[in-house]
């Protein structure tokens, strides 16, 4: 950094707040790439202009990257945009009603942010948040209240405008717990409908029931029920209009069949490149696939690598693949035998061939992952730690030390979804090298998460259980519900205070450095005692044929089409 | 006649009723519930009890077949909106994917039966009989993809779905339905075949076909007037049972060429926990399935007037 730029950056610091100033000091001292600055920045609310500013004077250019724009300004690379043509897209098969307070399925969220838009968006592309209906944000200082100012101008495709109280509406509506929300599992100790403000019509303040220092994740597209619509909606028929804010609306929508949208006249950002989009759905992947080979559709919303060589191998095809933190978590029940005793648990982890895992079930498009949920996708995780690798011998010996040289038998319930059970069959073949003897309990899913409460689910009872975990923008809820005493989602029944305390001080902490501080010990306690096995990250994955561009998919199934093309 | 089919009908009521509770009570032991299965695992408890109340499925059961009763067909749980709309298209495309089978294989396997009767023994005989068998061990979705990738993605000759774009003629329809065609007519062409062939060979050797070689009659006349009208009696049977699965049991061809027919609808209804749909899916499958059969019973009476009589009295 030359004179002139610390004199520049002298200058905008004294501007900022102490939070943000840390924020720099961390780009400056190379404790946070350009990247994770523009995440970090962005989620803490600071402007396009002022991340830009900041980053030229510390000699980083962020004009590749435009992180803070309106989402849909895609950087996959291709053919130049052409205008005009409409779209093909195969999703997967909404499984229930496209209502945006119960949709809870891939098919379904990517329904609704065809024509809703967030207050922010979660770009996987830019791992950034970006502002969308809401301009900045920020905290009153120790993150138990958030402001969010909206984007003036925005219209919904009825033309009526939006304002502070249709934002309003929305969260009341999806942190009421007298609703049939989804967002409550999102919501449930962080906001009630009460906490939900209309300070003036373009500021919504949320005072939150206790500080939290990853909130705009909640209001952003990883919370994909939170797509605002109207003061006044009415849920249960919102699939007969979509009426939103997105840059498309509603054509068609027929059940199990397809849909289409036309460019909405009211958006309030660039006009979309295309005339319409048509989305055909697919109760499975396979005919997906097929139908992208045989020219049927132009692009794949998401899919999984198995049983994907077909197009993952090929260079007619271009895939878009997105790191997320989309895992697989083997919970051992930590207060009944065999493993209630934490070198049975740590001999699972040692027996697992993980990179073999990402390459044969994963087809590369993966990564390894350390039985703890802070990955890559985390800028506060620890990656320092070392990364835990077959190990046979000491398999063997962790099992020896723990009372039972002649191995040990449990059975492992999971459930028929995606590559699982296959992966259940590797962890059964790798577990018994070691001496660990898994007796396979491969169910449906409904079958297998059964009440989903306690004494009800195959999920949270099971001795040993293999389930699914999507991805998330921030790693709170993987630490949460699956882990802490109290959480609902507890399957392995892991009970520690001192980690309960942690997960508390990191939820709270505002700044990365006490962010990561806590992260580092969290993981290391986790490791020690291994009350869950995590093997692997899976990418996102879109495809689509060369011939088409500017697609701004998420790792959650979202698929924004904004400026997406077809070239002829 | 009138007073057999009339009875018929009257029986066909009874047991339509009686599959109506049938599925609603098995309904009832099925996993997990409506709600949970609307809001996924991961929703909390409240939503989920919000939701099945919202739904009316909190309510006593006697109180929720009562309302499915009078409100038939109903509302469906897992779309939240009314079934008709649904379930009509559905059964359209249901009919028309094995309507379309039924026209090409019935005459095949028939003709196919015939000529290896008519050949016992030879080659023929043996090749049709063992191409037949084999189709019948393929399964629809090991057919269907090599046929996919053979005529659609390679050869571009046909479409890769079976569904039509909206507002296409007949011979459309008719192009895009003839790959999913293909995989049911290899799999009931060795069924159907192999009773014609069984019947066939039954008559032929039958006294009054001896009898009426003997008297002098020409062999196409032997075949036609003696032998087919008896040999095809248990082949309408065989044809009038595969309705079932022709209409409602094509849940893998249906998900493989997209084609949303009742098939995949009633699966989906079933993992969904919708009761409603079930119902309204199960119901229209057994009419169908019913009315078939009674066509078959009066064709078979029809052939025979022996079982006319019998079952009048």
């Amino acid at each position: 950094m030359d004179k002139h730029q610390a004199r520049q950056l002298d200058e905008i610091r004294a501007e900022r707040t102490e939070l943000e100033n840390h924020y720099i000091d961390e780009l400056v001292a190379g404790r946070l790439d350009r990247r994770q600055f523009l995440r970090r920045g962005s989620m803490i609310g600071m402007s396009t202009t002022v991340l830009g500013t900041i980053l030229a004077a510390c000699g980083s250019s962020s004009s590749s990257s435009s992180s803070a724009s309106a989402a849909g300004s895609s950087t996959t690379s291709g053919p130049a945009p052409t205008a005009g043509g409409t779209l093909n897209v195969a999703s997967v098969t909404p499984s229930a009603a496209v209502n945006p307070l119960t949709v809870a399925d891939a098919g379904g969220l990517c329904m609704l942010n065809q024509t809703g838009e967030f207050l922010i968006f979660d770009s996987n592309l830019k791992l950034a948040l970006q502002p969308m209906l809401a301009l900045s944000w920020g905290h009153n200082g120790d993150g138990s209240v958030w402001t969010f100012k909206l984007r003036p101008g925005v219209k919904f495709s009825t033309g009526a405008p939006m304002t502070a109280d249709d934002v309003v509406y929305t969260f009341k509506q999806l942190s009421d717990p007298k609703n049939a929300s989804n967002a409550l599992s999102n919501f449930n100790n962080v906001l009630t409908p009460d906490g939900v403000k209309k300070i003036d019509s373009t500021t919504v303040q949320f005072t939150l029931e206790s500080p939290n220092g990853n909130f705009p994740y909640l209001v952003s597209s990883d919370n994909y029920n939170a797509i605002i619509v109207p003061n006044g909606t009415d849920f249960g028929s919102w699939q007969k209009t979509f009426v939103g804010t997105g840059a498309f609306k509603l054509q068609s929508y027929t059940q199990n069949v397809g849909a289409s949208f036309v460019p909405n006249p009211n958006y309030w950002g660039k006009k979309p490149l295309l005339s319409g989009t048509s989305f055909k759905f697919y109760a499975s992947q396979q005919p997906m696939i097929l139908a992208l080979q045989g020219s049927s559709v132009d692009v794949i919303a998401q899919f999984t690598p198995a049983g994907a060589t077909a197009i993952l191998h090929s260079p007619s095809y271009k895939i878009i693949q997105l790191k997320s933190a989309n895992h697989r978590e083997l919970s051992m029940r930590n207060d009944m035998p065999p493993f209630n005793n934490a070198q049975v648990r740590q001999a699972v982890a040692y027996s697992l061939d993980r990179k073999g895992m990402v390459n044969a079930l994963l087809s590369g498009f993966g990564s390894v992952a350390n039985d703890t949920p802070f990955g890559p996708r985390y800028p506060s995780s620890n990656l320092t730690l070392p990364q835990r690798e077959q190990d046979i011998s000491k398999a063997k010996a962790l099992l020896k030390a723990g009372g039972h040289p002649n191995g040990v038998s449990a059975p492992l319930f999971t459930e028929i979804y995606q590559e699982i059970p296959q992966l259940a069959q590797v962890i059964k073949a790798d577990a018994a090298k070691a001496g660990i003897n898994f007796d396979l309990k491969i169910e449906s899913q409904t079958l297998y998460y059964g009440k989903a409460t306690y004494g009800n689910s195959d999920w949270l009872d099971g001795t040993a259980s293999l389930v699914d975990y999507g991805d998330r923008g921030a790693p709170n809820v993987y630490l949460e519900a699956p882990l802490t005493s109290t959480g609902p989602w507890n399957a392995a029944h892991f009970k520690n205070s001192e980690y309960d305390k942690l997960v508390k001080q990191y939820v709270a902490a505002l700044d990365l450095t006490t962010q990561k501080q806590i992260a580092t010990k969290i993981e290391t306690l986790l490791l020690n005692e291994t009350p869950i096995v995590i093997p692997y990250w899976i990418d996102g994955l879109t495809a689509s044929t060369p011939s088409v561009g500017g697609l701004n998919p998420t790792s959650i199934a979202q698929l924004y089409l904004n400026q997406a093309f077809k070239s002829a | 006649m009138t007073r057999f089919v009339l009875k018929r009908l009257g029986l066909a009521l009874i047991t339509l009723w009686l599959l109506s509770v049938i599925v609603f009570v098995l309904g009832q032991v099925l996993p997990s519930d409506p709600g949970r299965s609307v809001l996924g695992p991961l929703a909390e408890p409240s939503a989920v009890r919000a939701l099945d109340h919202q739904l009316g499925v909190d309510k006593p059961l006697l109180t929720q077949y009562w309302n499915w009763i009078t409100n038939f067909p109903g509302t469906s749980t897992q779309y939240q909106a009314p079934i008709g709309p649904i379930l009509g298209p559905a059964l359209r495309r249901s009919l028309e994917l094995g309507l379309f089978a039924f026209v090409i294989v019935v005459p095949l396997g028939i003709l196919g039966g015939i000529v290896s009767a008519l050949n016992f023994g030879k080659p023929v005989d043996r090749t049709i009989s063992i191409v037949g068998q084999s189709a019948l061990t393929v399964p629809e979705f090991v057919s269907g993809i090599v046929l996919i990738v053979v005529f659609a993605v390679e050869l571009k000759w046909l479409p890769v779905t079976a569904t039509a774009p909206t507002g296409s003629g007949f011979f459309t329809d008719l192009k895009y339905l003839i790959l999913p065609v293909i995989p049911l007519v290899l799999v009931l062409f060795g069924y159907i075949a192999r009773m014609a062939r069984a019947g066939t060979v039954e008559a032929l050797e039958s006294d009054y076909a001896r009898t009426a070689t003997l008297k002098g009659l020409p062999r196409g006349v032997v075949i036609r007037r003696h032998v087919l009208r008896n040999s095809l009696l248990p082949t309408i049977t065989v044809i009038a049972t595969q309705t079932g699965y022709l209409i409602g049991g094509l849940v893998v061809v249906e998900v493989l060429f997209r084609y949303n027919g009742i098939g995949s609808l009633t699966y989906n209804a079933a993992t969904q926990h919708d009761i409603p749909m079930l119902e309204a899916c199960v119901l229209t499958i057994g009419v169908l399935y019913m009315v078939v059969t009674l066509i078959a019973d009066i064709g078979f009476s029809l052939l025979n007037p022996r079982i006319r009589l019998r079952a009048a009295e």
